[in-house]
């Protein structure tokens, strides 16, 4: 009896390994999370990009109001710094201004002088009046609405098109990352539908085990621990496999991203942090397999037998 | 059969008006009334289709009656929850006719069963199924899977499984049915010792042989209802 004591090593009640889901999972785990990271890279990328973006436009914001065309200089004059008071007056009451200051000739000279030298009277010329307004901290600006309230107000009137232009960007950007978020969301539960029918078909499969199991005095929780047990490996495995396969992808999006001319995706990179997460993806996948297979056992053993 | 002191103790089980059907067909068991005391010994009979599966299933909590009560060890079973009614089970060791062996595992595993789905720490697991394995004398099989085993050898671990925990009760349907002459004796005296040491037994059998050989009272199913004969009564009728 001794020398077979050596040999005796415990088998599995439940043959789990030999479930024909199991290449199946293992597959659709890996799928899963390859799309789980390239797009939650593409998400956190997005992410440092926006932040980058929002500190350049956040704080301050410029208004130019275009010279009124006209043979008489004077009244020409005298009409678009109306349109500037106008201009003014409306920003004044905005609850998210904090300051307007509207450039007075000598600063407008200073900012022209180095194209056009010195001496030049600035009155002389059709070029735009300039309101420099200072935002207050942490407040929000609609840009577009604001852009349009002030065209109503003065239709020589328009906001400082870089700016924007790039929250036209940023609200892009936004919706960009709205649309990542729920592809991360609908792989989370495509990939649990999957385990979920899976481990059904499998209860099913072996019926006749978990029956006697339970004539033996087995509680639902000890066959469900055997399933999370096996599922939890195989998601982790899945995982694994899925991240081998989404790095070097990852890499090269990256890759190509930089070579857009302009610089405007240089200004997303991945974190530390993100990469960390990513990293954990395969225990995440693991950690989300484990409790789906627990609570499909736990549940359908209630309603079966 | 009953101890003495059997008494101070609540039945083990215990049905009243008690009635099985499957579906809307007529009633398999009706009006059954029972009621087992701890460290008893009974054998159960009818013919084939009285309803002694139907019967024992009840007993081995693997069935709800159609109607009436049934309390196993105090319990009323159609009021207790599922982990709680696995934990009476535990104190419940059965033989099947068709020993319902798991074919994939060894007799080893196979055996270790119901000791492994209580949590019990391996080594003494190992060190209790390799004692009981001997004492069948199936400890040269102690590796082999069912389907290399023969019908006696089967069911020797099937009864193996069975007593493994040392149970309460120990319900049996047929256990001496596929052994060997010189095996069958051996396993009822198992049967009889653990009885000796409390735990209360049931045992389904056709063999009148098994019956007149030992002096214990039978549970006996004829038109579906139950009728307990005792040793003396046998051929008077029923009580």
């Amino acid at each position: 009896m001794s020398s077979q004591a050596t040999i005796i090593t415990r088998k599995q009640e439940l043959p789990l390994k030999e479930d024909s889901s199991t290449l199946f999972l293992k597959v659709m785990i890996s799928i899963a999370v390859f799309l789980f990271a390239v797009t939650l890279a593409g998400v956190m990328s997005i992410n440092s990009m926006l932040q980058n973006w929002n500190q350049s436009i956040l704080g301050s914001l410029t208004v130019q109001i275009m010279p009124i065309n006209n043979v008489n200089k004077e009244k020409a004059l005298e009409e678009t710094l109306d349109h500037q008071a106008r201009a003014v007056k409306f920003l004044e009451g905005l609850n998210e201004v904090e300051k307007v200051t509207p450039l007075g000739d000598a600063q407008l000279e200073e900012l022209i002088k180095p194209w056009l030298g010195d001496g030049i009277n600035i009155q002389d010329l059709p070029i735009p009046r300039l309101i420099d307004v200072r935002i207050k901290k942490g407040a929000e600006i609609d840009f577009m609405s604001l852009s349009e309230k002030l065209a109503e107000v003065s239709p020589q009137a328009s906001l400082d098109n870089h700016k924007l232009w790039l929250n036209k960007l940023i609200k892009f950007a936004d919706g960009l990352k709205m649309m990542a978020m729920s592809v991360l969301l609908l792989v989370i539960v495509v990939t649990s539908g999957a385990i979920f029918y899976s481990t059904k078909t499998s209860l099913g499969l072996h019926r006749y085990i978990i029956e006697i199991l339970h004539l033996m005095g087995a509680k639902d929780a000890y066959v469900a621990q055997q399933y999370a047990r096996r599922t939890a490996q195989l998601g982790f495995v899945g995982g694994i496999i899925g991240l081998i396969f989404a790095i070097p992808s990852i890499f090269a999006i990256a890759r190509l991203a930089e070579q857009i001319e302009g610089g405007i995706i240089s200004d997303a990179t991945l974190s530390v942090t993100a990469w960390g997460a990513i990293l954990c993806l395969p225990i995440f996948a693991s950690l989300i397999a484990m409790i789906t297979a627990y609570w499909t056992v736990k549940n359908t053993l209630e309603k079966m037998m | 059969m009953a101890k003495p002191d059997s008494n101070n103790f609540p039945p083990v089980i215990e049905m009243q008006n008690v009635g099985i059907r499957y579906g809307q067909g007529p009633e398999v068991l009706s009006d059954v009334k029972l009621s087992l005391k701890k460290g008893s010994f009974h054998f159960l009979t009818g013919k084939s289709g009285a309803g002694k599966t139907s019967l024992l299933s009840m007993m081995y909590l693997a069935q709800k009656p159609s109607r009436g009560i049934v309390n196993v060890f105090g319990k009323n079973v159609n009021f207790t929850n599922r982990d709680s009614l696995s934990m009476l089970r535990r104190k419940i060791g059965v033989v099947f006719q068709d020993f319902r062996l798991l074919d994939h595992l060894s007799a080893f595993d196979n055996v270790a069963l119901p000791l492994r789905v209580c949590g019990m720490e391996e080594r003494e697991v190992r060190k209790r199924v390799k004692e009981l394995l001997q004492w069948v004398e199936l400890d040269r099989h102690i590796l082999d899977t069912p389907a290399t085993l023969s019908g006696g050898e089967k069911q020797r671990i099937a009864i193996a499984r069975a007593v493994i925990n040392r149970p309460e009760l120990l319900l049996a349907d047929e256990p001496t049915g596929n052994v060997d002459n010189d095996i069958a004796p051996k396993l009822m005296k198992l049967f009889v010792e653990l009885n000796k040491l409390g735990t209360t037994v049931v045992i389904a059998t056709h063999s009148e042989k098994l019956i007149n050989d030992f002096n214990y009272p039978r549970l006996h199913l004829q038109n579906h209802n139950l009728h307990i004969l005792y040793p003396s009564s046998r051929l008077g009728g029923q009580i």
